[in-house]
């Protein structure tokens, strides 16, 4: 398990190299460091909400979550992906359990949330 | 390879999903277990608004490092909201204070003193003033967000050792309707049920509140009451299409300020069509039309004559047909539990009390009170606003114990339980709020307390008032956390004061519902809590004064470690001394029981065994609230023994229809409204201090309904100006169908000078709660420019 787990997460760090690699290629200034995921914006783009630009660069998953419980109950982006100095991909449980702690407990300890619970939608998973 | 911003944010995107979905990967060693081993967590409340949600601060090392919900409460089930999981972050933050800082002349720089010294300033200006000027040259102004122990220590201080009734705070500018809608309504104020009425509710009718935004965790609650069971109607009335819109089965939409026509007209439905509750109103209740005049249910009947769906429909602004009246009033009437929820609009209105009295007539005719899911429960905007200045007597009119001023056998009382003279505490309320700041206009305070909280920004039509603070006739102490427009502008003594967390206290939610915090952590070197200053303030005040009445205030105090042992003293004395008896009677609730309960105590809990159960969920009902035996009057089920209604019966009130004060006409053809948003507190002078929440709503902007904005020309991001008869600001355009046509809509959180939108609201307020009418006023809007790029602005 757990060099499957090591497998999984070098395949992950090399996925998000290459997807960094070309960001100094002339397409705007993106960061090219697998910790800083996202395109550096200004400190005046950073007072953009994340919907701002996602709604339209990544509809789906915007959609998503504004039909989602997240989405209706106003848990917003940032709690689950933090902000620019902090961003993340993938959340970790921990910021789950600021309120589902309890029912973090009742899961199986080997599996993430969104293993079952879809990211953004958040609906149980039917397989 | 050439890659644009937006295929980086897809690739990003679709690489989150293939992880998600693809890879089951198990916990990393910063989760659970990481938190479990090396992080002390620490019971108490959220402080951002008045739900009450509970929560446990993570500290490591003594420093705060997270925050989660607490499962086991029935207040929040675990859940907290945006501003909740992100507040701790502003106790580290670099801007607090930790030194207190004096200028004698509000034009100079602040220069840091030592405590001694601030203390010394503090007590002699105070003591000046009274020798100088007289009892009522001084006043306390504090805040829904003070502990309970503070808001009573201070006005102890004040109407027992200062000898004035000047004793105010901000909750006057939310919830004072909501007080008089209860004591005139119901004899008693604060609400029958709670929040466990939601999971039982079959209707829910939310009017004037956008409980997604301001209250979002009882939202969530409503949220899956209607998700779960579809068949629960929730009916949302207001002017303004909100985010709580979103589950509801019906959006009545107004012109700003007809509401008390529509809840007129759901009565004459509810009359009309016989949906009335004729045994409940036969044992329970009467009909008035003035304090001392009654009336009988036939001119009640014929008073709602005038109030026709049809006739309503068209004060209303023609979006709300006959039908839909008639349809919500069914709704209202029929279903198994009604249960109501609204906050600032209908609070913040001239007619507040009237809007209020509306809503709880519904109830009483209906019979929709008392039972399982049934309730007529007004949010609480703040933390304490209901457990430390309505319960704690932090208003002018109101001494601890729900007691008013104006009656000597309750000043007696409390006069006997601080053991000092008879006759100390002045028999005339002191100024309510706008009384309180025209008073320093008009040079009359000499010298004024102001404690956690901003008027420069958060009273209405502020300009005005702000003229008197930033004057040199008034000496100002604020008690606060971080630089306030408050404290820039009118201070010339700051005291840096421990947080949420810091400090051990109470606070006293919506329902009823008081909790205990305590000290997880040390404040920053320097910072005091509030009890510690005003005891030292105190011991000094008394010597300058020579008046050994107000060493007696503080003697019971004297000695106790500040952390934990002189708040629990000052809870004692409250609670034991001053509740006994009252309808708010916390006795059980001492802090040994508050520390064992995951979620406090429901008053009235006379003992300790009692308060151990969880107190009362129903207040009025035999068998389910002490009180209710102990002050039974006869033999029935309900006993509304509340202090108001000597007739012990529920009161159903002929309040007609009324205008605003301010409506729109040539010179100022819009409506101006404004409110809350989820990510930003008050005056943002924390979450403003959190980047997660500063960036998610960095500044304000102006909701303007779409048809309006071809008229004027404006598209969205457009910069607008709003202007009032009193001031004027410029801020960015959301065009959406969010306000009904010829309204417009800002928050009110931002501090920058352009966007701080109570220069232009109006402070006409409530002729019986004072309260102002922050909520409507009349205004003209035009397009100044196009986008432009603003910056957030923190004092």
């Amino acid at each position: 398990m757990k060099r499957l787990f090591a497998l999984n997460l070098l395949l992950i760090v090399l996925f998000l190299l290459w997807a960094c690699s070309g960001a100094d290629d002339g397409g705007g200034s993106i960061a090219a460091s697998s910790d800083f995921l996202h395109p550096e914006l200004t400190e005046q783009e950073m007072l953009l909400p994340c919907f701002e630009c996602h709604q339209e660069v990544t509809p789906d998953i915007y959609s998503e979550w504004y039909n989602s419980l997240h989405g209706i109950g106003m848990v917003k982006c940032y709690q689950c992906h933090g902000t620019y100095e902090n961003l993340k991909t993938e959340p970790e449980a921990s910021d789950c359990m600021v309120c589902h702690a309890d029912q973090i407990k009742k899961c199986p300890q080997d599996r993430k949330c969104w293993s079952c619970h879809n990211a953004h939608t958040f609906k149980r998973n039917s397989k | 390879m050439v890659q644009t911003r937006r295929e980086f944010l897809k690739r990003t995107a679709a690489l989150s999903a293939a992880s998600y979905i693809g890879m089951s990967l198990p916990f990393s060693d910063s989760g659970i277990a990481d938190a479990a081993v090396e992080t002390t967590w620490h019971r108490g409340s959220c402080r951002l608004c008045g739900v009450g949600c509970r929560v446990e601060l993570g500290v490591k090392n003594g420093i705060p490092v997270a925050l989660r919900g607490v499962p086991e409460s029935r207040t929040n089930f675990g859940y907290v909201c945006m501003k909740g999981m992100h507040f701790w972050k502003v106790m580290n933050h670099a801007d607090r204070l930790t030194t207190p800082l004096y200028r004698a002349r509000k034009t100079d720089t602040f220069k840091p003193v030592s405590w001694e010294k601030a203390l010394e300033i503090a007590a002699d200006k105070f003591a000046s003033a009274v020798k100088e000027h007289g009892n009522n040259s001084v006043a306390y102004y504090g805040s829904g967000q003070a502990l309970t122990e503070e808001t009573y220590f201070f006005q102890k201080m004040f109407r027992g050792g200062l000898q004035t009734n000047n004793v105010e705070g901000n909750p006057r500018l939310c919830m004072a309707s909501a007080v008089g809608g209860y004591l005139t309504s119901f004899g008693a104020d604060e609400p029958i049920g709670g929040y466990a009425d939601i999971e039982k509710a079959d209707c829910i009718f939310i009017i004037g509140s956008n409980m997604a935004e301001a209250h979002p965790v009882i939202f969530r609650r409503v949220m899956r009451r209607k998700l779960d069971n579809p068949e629960t109607t929730v009916i949302n009335a207001d002017p303004r299409i909100s985010l709580t819109s979103r589950i509801a089965d019906i959006h009545l939409q107004f012109k700003p300020g007809t509401d008390l026509a529509l809840l007129n007209g759901m009565a004459h439905v509810i009359v009309k069509e016989k949906l009335y509750d004729k045994e409940f109103l036969g044992q329970y209740a009467v009909f008035k039309k003035g304090k001392k005049v009654s009336i009988d249910f036939s001119e009640y009947e014929k008073f709602l004559e005038d109030y026709s769906p049809e006739k309503v429909a068209k004060i209303m602004g023609g979006k709300v047909t006959p039908r839909q009246i008639r349809e919500v009033s069914r709704k209202f009437a029929t279903s198994r539990a009604t249960l109501s929820f609204w906050t600032m609009g209908l609070n913040q209105r001239k007619q507040g009390v009237w809007a209020n009295n509306l809503v709880h007539n519904l109830h009483i005719l209906t019979g929709q009170l008392l039972k399982e899911g049934a309730d007529s429960l007004s949010l609480t905007g703040q933390p304490n606003a209901c457990g430390g200045v309505r319960e704690g007597g932090g208003l002018c009119h109101i001494l601890p114990g729900h007691r008013l001023v104006k009656k000597e056998k309750l000043r007696n009382q409390v006069e006997e339980a601080w053991g000092i003279p008879k006759g100390r505490i002045p028999p005339r309320p002191g100024y309510h709020t706008m009384a309180m700041f025209t008073a320093v206009n008009e040079r009359k305070i000499k010298a004024m307390w102001i404690n956690c909280t901003s008027p420069v920004q958060s009273l209405p039509n502020c300009n005005l008032y702000n003229r008197g603070m930033a004057a040199d006739d008034t000496f100002i102490v604020c008690t606060d956390i971080f630089p306030t427009l408050t404290t820039q502008l009118a201070a010339n003594l700051i005291l840096p004061t421990a947080f949420h967390f810091e400090k051990t206290g109470v606070y006293g939610c919506t329902e009823r519902r008081s909790q205990l915090t305590r000290k997880a952590i040390d404040p920053p070197k320097g910072a005091k809590p509030e009890v510690w200053i005003i005891r030292e303030w105190g011991r000094k005040l008394a010597e300058k004064l020579d008046d050994p009445v107000i060493a007696q205030c503080i003697k019971p105090f004297e000695g106790l470690e500040e952390g934990y042992e002189l708040p629990r003293a000052i809870w004692d004395e409250y609670s034991q001394k001053l509740t006994k008896g009252r309808d708010n009677d916390l006795r059980g609730a001492t802090y040994d029981v508050l520390s064992k309960m995951y979620d406090g105590v429901q008053w009235p809990a006379p003992t300790e065994q009692y308060a151990l159960t969880g107190g009362t969920v129903k207040k009025f009902v035999r068998g389910m609230d002490p009180m209710a035996e102990t002050h039974r009057a006869d033999d029935k089920k309900y006993q509304f023994y509340g202090p108001a209604h000597p007739d012990h019966k529920l009161w159903v009130w002929q309040r007609p229809q009324a205008n605003p004060e301010e409506i729109p006409d040539a010179e100022y053809p819009f409506y101006l409204s404004t409110g809350r948003i989820i990510d930003h507190w008050h005056t943002m002078s924390m979450t403003g201090r959190v980047k997660e929440l500063l960036r998610a709503n960095p500044y304000s902007f102006v909701e303007v309904n779409p048809a309006d904005a071809r008229r004027m020309g404006i598209k969205p991001g457009d910069m607008v100006e709003i202007t009032s008869r009193r001031g004027t600001n410029i801020m960015p355009a959301k065009v959406y169908e969010g306000p009904i046509e010829g309204m417009v809509f800002a928050y009110w959180h931002d501090q920058h000078p352009d966007r701080m939108i109570n220069k232009v609201t109006k402070d006409a307020y409530d002729p019986g709660s004072k309260e102002p009418e922050f909520k409507i006023c009349a205004c003209k809007i035009r397009r100044v420019s196009g986008p432009k790029a603003l910056k957030p602005y923190i004092v």
